[in-house]
């Protein structure tokens, strides 16, 4: 055995050595280990498989347009969520959340006859405080989120429905307040200026891109959304470090509430009707964005880019599995096992990078 | 069985912690692991524990005979199965499981498949008692204190019979009395033919333990297996940071009596059982509190912070009674700033970059109509890099992948961001190295120049008496005696140790 004793050159300065390998360009994982890559090649792989096996697939009024309404509904959802998976949380109430601020919005306009941005205001504020109830109780008690929202959302099917039935019109609203049609039918196409007109994208698109960018503002750059983040990231140091943790909390549940509010009214647009049913289909969706897009459940980081490519991904495959005569019931087994597929690869990539020695 | 880690290398996405490192273990010994911060003595530790697969060189035992036996470890079971026993420099407690289950987590005892509570609660007792400590080990580990889970940890390590043992800085929270019974047992393990690494920053521990040492400069080795008694003080420092270097000598500083103290405590009593506990700092004025571990001293500056409820008594800064709640309030209101001891939970957000880590406390500040701009983050970054020689890639790494030493440095210039009149420092230079602990103690003395008040707790009687004016000695939740001091060591700690000794024997 021959293990070298000598001393090695002593000389070489310490710092140098340190700027030397600070400017070697990281070695980074592979590249599909980048959940946002890898979703956006997903999708433009569905969208040539689904067109090329369903021409329809691609058409502007049967199909995209449909699908852009969907979208933005979901997304919305999904920023619902996300808003309170940066703490770590969950809100397992998004969809009852929803349901009473469109009860607010659909009275707001049946019997005070109010303007539809009104009403919108109303419904985001009644979102924004059901939301807070659920974060104050949750940093009040030290009940797990999980829990507590899971029974405020028990709660609210009751009280919801009680609502319909006694103050409300039975299942939902007949109103149609100025303006409704008009966002529910007409894209951008429809208005021309000269000879030019606009895309065939409909006109709640803008609403949710801007809810978008600005929760991505949020948490990039605002302090309250880093101090959410950080919240998530470490309570305890959190604290120590001189953020209002509790307050925070309650912050971002409200938040969720009020992005619940605003998928509601959208969906509402959609439909045609502020009714009962709305936000039944919510839970799943409002995870699955987030978590597809690459959002931590353990929170400390969101992607809301992420989150529009998961939402989109889902769309893809909920409409072209539609075209292809799906049933309803096989729709949810897929999407289901989307979901499934979606969490082990986010444990693969987390495993790859342990094994490298990094974090993901 | 002589152990051989031999020409290991380790990259990280932009650094190369390992470069060629070489460890040579014979038995009986205790091998010092030595290097500044960033030098790769952790990696080092967890390639040779099986955590991290190296990529490049090998591990080797040798047999009585001579006979060489290549070893590679596909995780960590397999390290400990070759007899290889470590204790990490972070802390890998389960916070709910009580101090016996966390000592027998590798070697529970079982009688007909049942977890055996009883032969569990023995095991535990006994492996504390060889560390001279006392614990009720049915206690949730996330009731102790910091010190005190290490000792746990330690103790989890000698549950397992090793034939090499890894002490990546063991003794980095504790005080002079609980190290002493850690090298008792150390030294025991060695004469029972045991290979013993220890990785410490405390130099006066190497030389008094430790017989051979290999040092690491930027993932190399630069010494390897040498004899400690052909080495003096600074020739070690030397060969770790590449040149010489010199520790910080201060006289006594001249502080202003005639205003009234920044902070002052009268008679406070707290829920954790603090009693009639009087003190005060002036402004530019360093009070130690020195104390054993269990004294009392960081859950005094919690309750002061308003983590912990005060009882009676009153707080006063400049004279004005308050009642904190917060950190939040302390740092707005009253400009008053904590640095926690407790680096992994409580110091920085693991997951975080260093930009964030740094700026955390002052985004208010640093905020124009409520957002915050990356450029002054980095900028403040790079300013804490330069003064506080942080080994960083960039502002962008997230604080995770720092070393220990490191990770402290961002923990503690969050603070320095901050700009508080009031400093409240628990235990600043645990896990620092040589030349970076004196760069700490040449800051906080600017600090202090600079008319902040600054009340440092440390278990670092040396740090203390280097730095302190005065020095208020805890025991048991009660302030036993205060002295002005003289930066003489000898005096001044016969002096200290007989204000505990004397408490402790009434
Ligand atoms: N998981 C990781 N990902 C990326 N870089 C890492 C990781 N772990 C360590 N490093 C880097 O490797 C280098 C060596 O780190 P290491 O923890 O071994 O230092 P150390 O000698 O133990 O220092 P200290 O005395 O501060 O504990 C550092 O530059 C550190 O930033
Ligand atoms: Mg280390």
């Amino acid at each position: 055995m021959n293990v070298p004793m000598q001393q090695s050159d002593a000389t070489v300065p310490t710092d140098e050595l340190a700027t030397e390998s600070a400017q070697r360009p990281p070695r980074g994982l592979p590249f599909w280990a980048n959940p946002r890559l890898g979703l956006l090649a997903v999708i433009v792989v569905l969208v040539l498989v689904f067109s090329s096996l369903r021409s329809s697939f691609l058409n502007t009024d049967l199909t995209l347009v449909p699908m852009q309404q969907d979208l933005s509904v979901f997304l919305v959802v999904g920023l619902a969520q996300l808003a309170v998976l940066s703490l770590g949380h969950m809100n397992l109430a998004v969809p009852r959340m929803a349901a009473i601020s469109a009860f607010a919005m659909g009275w707001c306009y049946q019997h005070l006859s109010v303007p539809l941005w009104l009403g919108l205001v109303a419904g985001l504020i009644v979102g924004a405080a059901v939301g807070a109830l659920a974060g104050w109780i949750i940093s009040a008690t030290g009940v797990n989120s999980f829990v507590v929202t899971l029974a405020l959302d028990f709660a609210l099917v009751g009280l919801v429905s009680l609502l319909y039935s006694h103050i409300g019109d039975g299942v939902a609203f007949a109103a149609h307040p100025a303006g409704m049609n008009t966002l529910r039918n007409d894209t951008f196409s429809d208005y021309c200026a000269g000879n030019v007109c606009g895309p065939p994208v409909p006109l709640i698109v803008p609403i949710a891109l801007l809810a978008a960018v600005l929760v991505a503002l949020l948490f990039r750059l605002s302090r309250v959304g880093r101090e959410i983040l950080m919240t998530g990231s470490n309570a305890r140091a959190a604290r120590l470090s001189g953020i209002p943790v509790s307050r925070r909390v309650v912050q971002a549940h409200a938040l969720s509430g009020t992005l619940a509010a605003l998928a509601g009214f959208l969906l509402a647009i959609n439909s045609g009707a502020f009714s009962a049913d709305i936000g039944n289909s919510f839970l799943l969706p409002s995870f699955l964005g987030p978590v597809l897009g690459g959002t931590l459940l353990s929170g400390g980081a969101v992607s809301v880019l992420g989150t529009i490519f998961g939402a989109a991904l889902t769309e893809v495959i909920r409409t072209g599995l539609n075209l292809l005569n799906f049933s309803v019931q096989d729709l949810n087994i897929y999407i289901g096992l989307v979901l499934l597929v979606a969490l082990s690869l986010d444990r693969v990539r987390h495993v790859l990078a342990e094994r490298r020695g990094s974090r993901a | 069985m002589t152990f051989i880690a031999e020409q290991i290398v380790k990259v990280f996405p932009g650094v190369r912690a390992l470069d060629r490192a070489t460890l040579r273990l014979e038995p009986g010994t205790i091998h010092a692991l030595l290097g500044e911060n960033g030098a790769g003595k952790s990696t080092l530790i967890k390639v040779v524990t099986g955590v991290y697969q190296p990529d490049g060189g090998r591990l080797l035992s040798t047999a009585e005979d001579g006979s060489l036996t290549e070893l590679s470890f596909g995780g960590p079971l397999d390290a400990q199965r070759a007899g290889i026993g470590v204790v990490h420099q972070e802390r890998n407690l389960v916070p709910a499981f009580s101090v016996a289950e966390n000592i027998a987590l590798q070697a529970v005892p079982k009688r007909r498949g049942f977890v055996d509570q009883e032969a569990m609660r023995g095991l535990a007792r006994r492996c504390l008692d060889r560390l001279d400590v006392h614990l009720d080990v049915d206690r949730p580990v996330s009731s102790l204190s910091v010190a005190q889970m290490q000792l746990v940890e330690i103790a989890k390590a000698l549950a397992v019979d090793s034939k090499v043992l890894l002490l990546d800085e063991p003794t980095a929270s504790l005080t002079g009395d609980e190290a002493e019974a850690l090298y008792t047992v150390v030294g025991a393990l060695r004469d029972q033919g045991h290979s013993v690494v220890l990785v410490t920053h405390k130099l006066e521990e190497v030389f008094a333990v430790a017989d051979t040492m290999t040092v690491l400069r930027d993932g190399r080795s630069v010494a390897e297996a040498q004899p400690l008694a052909e080495h003096t003080r600074d020739d070690v420092v030397t060969l770790m940071v590449g040149r010489a270097h010199a520790d910080l000598q201060l006289d006594s500083r001249s502080v202003d009596t005639t205003t009234a103290p920044a902070l002052e405590l009268e008679n406070v009593s707290t829920a954790q059982g603090h009693h009639n506990i009087s003190l005060h700092v002036r402004r530019g004025e360093i009070l130690g509190l020195y104390g054993l571990v269990g004294a009392g001293r960081s859950e005094l500056a919690r309750a002061v912070l308003g983590l912990d409820a005060i009882t009676g008594g009153t707080v006063r800064i400049s004279g004005e009674p308050v009642r904190i709640s917060s950190v939040g309030q302390a740092l707005q209101r009253h400009r008053l700033g904590y640095v926690t001891e407790n680096r992994k939970e409580e110091g920085v957000f693991l997951d975080q970059t260093i930009a964030r880590n740094v700026s955390v406390t002052v985004w208010r500040r640093l905020a124009r109509l409520g957002l915050v701009r990356g450029n002054d983050e980095r900028a403040l970054v790079e300013q804490y890099r330069e003064q506080l020689g942080m080994r960083i890639s960039g502002p962008t790494q997230l604080a995770g992948q720092l070393s220990g030493g490191n990770q402290q440095k961002v923990s503690l210039a969050k603070w320095l961001a901050a700009d508080c009149d009031i400093l409240v420092i628990d235990e600043p230079t645990v896990g620092i190295d040589v030349r970076t602990k004196a760069a700490f103690h040449e800051l906080i003395v600017g600090l202090a120049d600079a008319g902040i008040a600054i009340l440092l707790i440390s278990s670092d009687l040396p740090e203390m008496i280097t730095l302190a004016d005065r020095i208020a000695v805890m025991s048991e939740y009660r302030i036993v005696g205060e002295l002005d001091n003289d930066h003489r060591y000898e005096r001044t700690s016969h002096a200290v140790i007989r204000m505990i000794h004397a408490e402790i024997a009434s």
